[in-house]
C-alpha cells in the first residue's frame, strides 16, 4: 500500500527537508522500517539500540492514534509525533 | 461573592457574554495546582493569578539558577539561589493580592501528591519528567480531577486536557514512560504559548463554557507555524483507568 508519511520538522533535517514522504508498507511498523531504510538517520530517533520502537514515538493514522501493527490502506495518511517531556 | 475591586479588576473578561459575573465567580471559588514552576508553571501561574482564580497552589522542589532565566518568567536574576515556589509566591502576591497562593517547596512523590492535590479544581502540568507526570495523573484519575498536560521542546510544544471517566488518561496516551529528560533545547517563547494555553483550558473548563482539549492532543511546531490536532483513544486496559488498574 502507497501510504503518506508526514516527518515533524525536528526530523525533516533527515528526510532532506521533505514534509511527506511516500512509502509502500502493509502496515505501520513497516511503513516507518522501510522509511527509516530510505532516510537512515532517522533510525536513532525511532529506534532504541536494541532495534525496538521507541516508546515516545507516537504513530497516528488519518488523524487517529494506531499501533504499529494497524494495516495500511492506499492513501492514508500516516503521521509520526515524539512525546515531548520538558517543561 | 465578587466585590467591587474584582467587578473592576475582572471587568473586562467579565463582558465575555459565556462567562459573565458567574464566570468569575466561578474561578474565584476555584482551587488550582500549578505542579511544577519551570518555564510553563510561572507562565501558568501569572495568567492563573491574573484571571482571578482563588486560590493557586505553587510546587516545585528546585532553587533558581540563571539558566532559568530565558523562558521562567516569574524566576529574575535576584531570586538566584532561592526556592522557585517562594520567589514566584511573592511576586504573583503582589500581581494580584485579593487571590490565596500556597507555595509548597516539595518533590512531587507517589507519597504526597495526594495531600498536594486535594481539593483542588484542576491540576496543570508544569512538570519536565514523564515520571512526575504519570504520578500526577494517577492521583488526578483516582481523585476525579482534571489534569491538563503540556510538554515542550525547543520550538515544540504538546497539550491535552485529561478528564478523568471520561477522556483517555496519560497512561493510555502514554502506556510506556517515553523518557526524554535533562536538559533540552527551548525558547521562552515555546512553554509560554503552551502555557497560556493551559490556562485558557482551565479557565473554560472551571466555568464551564467552551470546547476543550478532551480527547485531543495539540501538537505545536514554532519552527513552520503547524497546529496539528490528533483523537486519543482511551485503552481499555489502561494500568490507571481501565480493566488492568490496581
Amino acid at each position: 500500500m502507497s501510504v503518506k508519511v508526514k516527518i515533524p520538522s525536528l526530523l525533516r533535517q533527515f528526510t532532506n527537508k521533505q514534509e511527506v514522504v511516500e512509502v509502500t508498507a502493509y502496515d505501520a511498523l513497516e511503513c516507518l522500517k522501510n522509511l527509516t531504510a530510505q532516510f537512515p538517520g532517522l533510525r536513532r530517533w525511532l529506534y532504541d539500540k536494541q532495534g525496538e520502537l521507541r516508546p515516545q514515538v507516537h504513530i497516528f493514522i488519518n488523524g487517529e492514534r494506531a499501533s504499529a501493527s494497524e494495516l495500511l490502506k492506499d492513501g492514508d495518511e500516516l503521521l509520526i509525533m515524539l512525546a515531548i517531556a520538558g517543561g | 461573592m465578587l466585590t467591587e475591586s474584582d467587578l473592576v479588576r475582572y471587568g473586562r473578561q467579565i463582558l465575555y457574554p459565556s462567562f459573565g459575573e458567574e464566570g468569575q465567580r466561578k474561578l474565584k471559588e476555584s482551587h488550582v495546582v500549578v505542579a511544577g514552576l519551570g518555564g510553563l508553571g510561572t507562565v501558568a501561574s501569572v495568567y492563573l493569578a491574573c484571571a482571578g482564580i482563588g486560590h493557586i497552589t505553587i510546587v516545585d522542589c528546585d532553587f533558581v539558577e540563571l539558566s532559568n532565566l530565558n523562558r521562567q518568567i516569574l524566576h529574575w536574576e535576584q531570586d538566584i539561589g532561592e526556592k522557585k515556589p517562594l520567589a514566584a509566591a511573592r511576586k504573583l502576591t503582589r500581581l494580584n493580592p485579593s487571590i490565596k497562593v500556597t507555595p509548597l517547596f516539595e518533590r512531587i512523590t507517589e507519597d504526597n501528591v495526594r495531600d498536594i492535590i486535594k481539593g483542588a479544581h484542576t491540576v496543570i502540568d508544569g512538570t519536565d519528567n514523564f515520571e512526575t507526570r504519570f504520578i500526577l495523573n494517577s492521583a488526578c484519575v483516582g481523585a476525579g480531577i482534571p489534569f491538563i498536560h503540556a510538554g515542550i521542546h525547543g520550538l515544540l510544544g504538546e497539550i491535552t486536557t485529561i478528564i478523568p471517566g471520561k477522556t483517555p488518561c496519560l497512561a493510555c496516551i502514554f502506556p510506556q514512560n517515553p523518557g526524554e529528560s535533562g536538559s533540552i533545547p527551548v525558547f521562552g517563547v515555546t512553554p509560554a504559548l503552551v502555557a497560556i494555553l493551559q490556562v485558557m483550558e482551565a479557565i473554560k473548563l472551571l466555568a464551564g463554557f467552551g470546547d476543550l482539549l478532551a480527547g485531543k492532543m495539540l501538537y505545536f511546531d514554532g519552527e513552520t507555524m503547524e497546529f496539528t490536532f490528533v483523537d486519543l483513544i482511551k485503552r481499555p486496559n489502561c494500568s490507571v483507568c481501565g480493566s488492568d488498574r490496581l
